[in-house]
């Protein structure tokens, strides 16, 4: 729990210096997760694979131990979940419609995301493989 | 706000200057011609993907028309000639990632953004002589992975926020925390099409094919390279790179600095040792708040309006056994150079602070962390700084340039500080030790949705630059809706600097159609647009 915070609440670079710092008692910093590369072709031509468009696409901030992952962990801790509900792909109560809202018109902290970041090709994929709740 | 899903009031179509909606209609059928309809974006919904996310007021001072994103430098060369002809000003953007400074939103309202993000190819990595060479939409990530990938034995140098282009980070002039750190230095041979959709190489790729483009920095004449930052004169749609190589080993430093005044030995005890050398990287030395806001919330420490007292710093600081400021210094290279070094910086520190630092090495085949920074691994993470203030938070930097000794930084931080306390705003400053120079960066965080809260952050900006002027200092880079004031600062001359830039953009780009205002150069066709960023002080002079 108290790691859980310690990662979710950060600010600016000194702050992520002071991340980079926070071994000891608890732990070292989670390591670097490579994300995969952007699939090849048409990136407006539908049926891509979600999994690797979310990590592609959606890893910079959403894999373990970033940006988005460290704020939601916070906030479903606070709501009485598991911190491994920060992690979007291990949520069971998300649905496409609900991904899709948030990558098109932000939620809080999350810039929206231009169609050139994702198309919405790649978008409905990535919503079916978030959206385990319809 | 946390659970808001939303967004400003839809940003309105404001269409480019003098363009008709006929006029812009055909414009955009035009460029779908040449990048394929599905990536030409122009929905309410795209515009507002193109505003700025931190605006500070309506992010619609600053509205994109609509964004076109080219797949190659061909199809951009198409663009700029279709901008010419339907006279529909482009704003270049390479990512869009540029937050604090605007992110993708253009500074003329009506501006049509030239999204580069799909050109995103890593042409070249060359381990051997640490050189790459990418395309504008390679974000810092990209790289990072792709060296990691194909195991090269390579370190790159990151900003704050690594969300960003690798090339248009380095165009914008930013600043990473490693050796190679000031990253407009790292470009070598840029490819740039120019206002009327030349085709331009410069450096010794101004020869077809001649190997040396990305490895000697100098053109056979002029150079224009660094021209082409922080600029309007062209959209540069390659680059070289040079990357720092991985070292054998490196040893971290971390400094606790106790008091605030302690900044003036500090800067006077490193900025020798960086110029010599014997110091590489750019020496990044945050105020407490960097460290505070791992133990939670502002309001879990102070939950009143306005800036935290000095008694309660006090407190905090003594509770959590925190220094004023923090120096993490990195050394790297082979193990027994460190340690000589090691030896040299810690004997310069001890001087003035007994306490000895904390020492974390690191050595070839070590796991390296992902908040590495200093070590150039990527992090969006810094941007969480948004959750201390709370609501839909956002930040702009305050950022002046000052000569690395005592005496200017310790003026710079007491006028400041005096400024930001008047305006009942917390204190947050980093100075970066550059070499010769130090960045200030005062870090002004808002909540987007409280009015006041962002009436007050702007008075206090205008009042940083006036006053920050008056004592002779300027920014290295600002935020959009700041651009002309700043620019209003570099006075020299009756502005010979301005009056020069805008002589040259005005002959390359007689349409104006790149980046209008962009830094406060304006090309004559868009001239009547300088200071229509209502809170920059325009009527009032815009002068410091």
């Amino acid at each position: 729990m108290i790691r859980t915070v310690l990662f979710a609440a950060a600010a600016m670079l000194g702050a992520a210096i002071a991340l980079a710092q926070a071994g000891g008692p608890h732990g070292p910093p989670p390591p670097y997760p490579l994300r995969p590369a952007y699939p090849a072709g048409d990136r407006h031509a539908p049926g891509g694979d979600g999994k690797v468009l979310f990590e592609a696409h959606c890893g910079y901030c959403h894999l373990a131990g970033g940006m988005g992952s460290n704020l939601i962990t916070k906030q479903q801790v606070m709501m009485g979940h598991a911190p491994d509900q920060g992690l979007l792909a291990n949520r069971s109560d998300l649905t496409a419609d609900y991904v899709k809202a948030v990558v098109r018109n932000g939620k809080g902290a999350m810039p929206i995301q231009t169609r050139v970041d994702i198309t919405d090709a790649e978008l409905d994929a990535v919503a079916r493989y978030l959206g385990k709740a319809g | 706000m946390q659970d808001r899903i939303g967004r400003d009031s839809p940003v309105k179509l404001h269409l480019p200057p003098r363009v008709s909606p006929q006029g812009f209609a055909a414009a955009l059928k035009a460029y779908a011609g040449v990048v394929g309809k599905d990536w030409v974006m122009a929905s309410e919904s795209d515009r507002d993907a193109y505003s700025d996310i931190y605006a500070p007021g309506d992010a619609a001072q600053w509205a994109a028309s609509a964004a076109v994103a080219p797949a190659n430098v061909e199809e951009v060369r198409a663009c700029l000639r279709l901008a010419n002809e339907h006279k529909t000003p482009l704003w270049p953007v390479a990512r869009g990632k540029n937050l604090g400074y605007g992110t993708a939103a253009p500074r003329m309202a009506g501006s049509i953004v030239l999204d580069l993000g799909r050109m995103n190819k890593i042409i070249d990595i060359d381990p051997k002589l640490a050189t790459c060479v990418v395309e504008p939409g390679v974000g810092f990530f990209d790289l990072h992975d792709a060296i990691l990938r194909g195991n090269h034995p390579l370190w790159m140098s990151v900003p704050g926020n690594g969300w960003g282009s690798v090339i248009g980070n380095a165009l914008d002039h930013g600043i990473g925390y490693t050796p190679y750190g000031l990253h407009a230095r790292n470009l070598c041979g840029l490819e740039v099409v120019l206002p009327d959709g030349d085709l331009l190489r410069t450096g010794m790729g101004a020869m077809s094919n001649n190997p040396a483009w990305h490895h000697f920095p100098f053109s056979y004449g002029p150079t224009f390279d660094l021209a082409f930052t922080q600029s309007n004169l062209g959209v540069v749609t390659k680059a070289g790179l040079w990357l720092q190589p991985a070292p054998e080993a490196s040893l971290e430093l971390i400094f606790d600095i106790p008091e605030e005044g302690d900044i003036g030995w500090v800067v006077d005890t490193i900025a020798p040792m960086k110029i010599s050398g014997l110091i590489e990287q750019n020496v990044f030395i945050p105020s407490w708040l960097g460290k505070m806001v791992l133990k939670g919330q502002r309001h879990d420490f102070w939950d009143k309006p306005g800036a935290i007292p000095e008694w309660r710093v006090a407190e905090l600081l003594k509770q959590y056994k925190l220094g004023y400021w923090q120096v993490a210094l990195r050394l790297y290279g082979e193990e027994p150079v460190i340690k000589a070094k090691a030896e040299i910086v810690k004997a310069a520190m001890k001087r003035h602070l007994a306490a000895p630092p904390q020492e974390n090495w690191w050595r070839q085949g070590d796991a390296i962390g992902q908040y590495e920074i200093t070590m150039g691994v990527p992090s969006a993470v810094p941007l969480q700084m948004s959750d201390w203030i709370g609501g839909r938070g956002a930040h702009m930097g305050f950022s002046p340039v000052v000569p690395a000794s005592s005496e200017h930084v310790l003026g710079q931080l007491k006028r400041s500080r005096k400024i930001i306390a008047d305006h009942d705003v917390d204190f947050y400053a980093s100075f970066t030790i550059g070499g010769r120079f130090a960045n200030n960066i005062n870090m002004l965080m808002y909540d987007r949705d409280d009015a006041p809260m962002v009436e007050n952050m702007k008075a206090l900006f205008n009042a940083l630059i006036t006053q920050t002027a008056k004592a002779g200092y300027g920014e290295y880079r600002t935020h959009l809706g700041w651009m002309d004031p700043v620019m209003d600062t570099f006075d020299f001359n009756n502005h010979a600097l301005r009056r020069f830039d805008e002589k040259v953009k005005s002959a390359l780009d007689p349409n104006g159609i790149i980046a209008p205002g962009k830094q406060g150069v304006w090309p004559a066709a868009y001239a009547a647009q300088r200071h229509s960023a209502p809170q920059d002080g325009a009527g009032k002079g815009g002068k410091a």
